[in-house]
């Protein structure tokens, strides 16, 4: 028996489904998949932080940034599938409530322009890394990507949290 | 990211609908030691210093800015991310999953970030204390995140100079090292479990 209203939108459908509901009705489940996405996400920032400071000039070790980025990568990725899984396990619990949060859909557009911002990088200028990762200084365009993607994930961030004091007042 | 974390705020377990339906979770054993620990915190003179704190003159200023909580959990949560990347390419190196330099530039990179993390994660702690000291100081999952915190840095300090110093001129780390490393690792997802289950405390 469906203690749930009939959905009047795909959203309320999301949110009643037995994904939804059963996440929604726990008391544990939504804090433990948070903590995940936490932990997945922390490790995104600060794996991707690490090569972004570097491309932005800060020095201090003797590393090339390609092969920083190489030692990096594979954590952001496995990273990034996690914050992705379990952060759609929190939005189906609440789609509804989410999807008229503009701090959530905000937080969404920051992730869209981290992510183009970085493909349009390796599309471009990270394909001639290897003739420029050794010059004192790193070509204008490195520097801007480096610090376009510092300010997004902070965006991310800060959207992010702003979800947990704004969850729920917007109707 | 984040479901709780209103000012002094403890979230609700999800949203009330109709019907609403009793999971039979509530009670637990870790739940009971929690609101017990806490309920003792509430006698302790904790009690009072964290009134004292929350009549102060910053957490005054601190409650009427709406975004200064949100602006400390941001550098709280960027500083718990250049520390845990700093630990865990320690670890990728340790464990031969990431391998291009010597074990001992790596950790001297790495520590490096890692200490001077700890100092912005203990200020924008500090300073998120002050902005809500009753929701944090009578809480029973902050004061196990603090000992876990303690752990991790005293765990760090040994690291850096015990266990580090003999990666001088060595390509490979040795058991103990790797099992420190891993430990350090486990010690800050407990950390930052802690960190957001303090929104959840019983009590």
């Amino acid at each position: 028996m469906s203690f749930y209203p009939e959905p009047t939108n795909i959203w309320e459908s999301i949110e009643y489904s037995s994904l939804g509901t059963t996440i929604a009705e726990s008391t544990w489940m939504f804090p433990t998949i948070e903590t995940i996405h936490v932990i997945a996400l922390v490790t995104v920032i600060g794996t991707i932080a690490l090569v972004d400071l570097r491309l932005v000039g800060v020095k201090g070790h003797a590393l090339r940034v390609s092969q920083l980025a190489k030692d990096t990568l594979p954590w952001t990725w496995g990273a990034f599938a996690l914050a992705a899984i379990t952060g759609l396990l929190l939005f189906v619990s609440k789609a509804s409530s989410y999807m008229i949060n503009p701090w959530f859909l905000a937080k969404l557009a920051m992730l869209a322009l981290a992510g183009l911002n970085m493909m349009y990088f390796h599309m471009t200028t990270w394909r001639a890394v290897d003739h420029w990762e050794l010059d004192p200084s790193f070509p204008t365009a490195a520097k801007i990507a480096g610090w376009l993607s510092l300010i997004f994930w902070l965006v991310v961030v800060f959207c992010g949290r702003m979800i947990g004091f704004t969850l729920g007042i917007f109707f | 990211m984040s479901h709780a974390g209103s000012s002094g705020g403890i979230a609700s377990p999800g949203p009330v609908r109709s019907g609403g339906i009793d999971t039979g979770e509530e009670s637990s054993l870790m739940g009971d030691l929690l609101f017990n620990f806490t309920e003792w915190l509430r006698n302790t003179p904790l009690n009072d210093v964290a009134l004292a704190i929350s009549e102060s003159a910053p957490t005054l200023w601190i409650g009427e800015h709406f975004y200064a909580i949100p602006i400390f959990q941001v550098i709280h949560i960027l500083a718990i991310s250049a520390s845990f990347a700093a630990v865990l390419m320690i670890n990728a190196r340790m464990l031969k999953l990431a391998g291009h330099s010597s074990l001992e530039d790596t950790t001297a990179r790495y520590v490096r970030v890692l200490w001077w993390a700890l100092l912005v994660l203990v200020l924008s702690g500090a300073a998120m204390i002050i902005g809500e000291p009753i929701r944090e100081l009578i809480n029973a999952v902050f004061w196990v995140k603090m000992i876990l915190f303690v752990t991790a840095v005293l765990f760090t300090i040994w690291f850096h100079k015990g266990i580090a110093k003999r990666f001088t001129g060595s390509s490979e780390a040795s058991g103990g090292a790797k099992l420190a490393g891993i430990v350090l690792v486990v010690l800050w997802c407990m950390i930052m479990t802690g960190g957001r289950w303090i929104a959840y405390n019983p009590g």
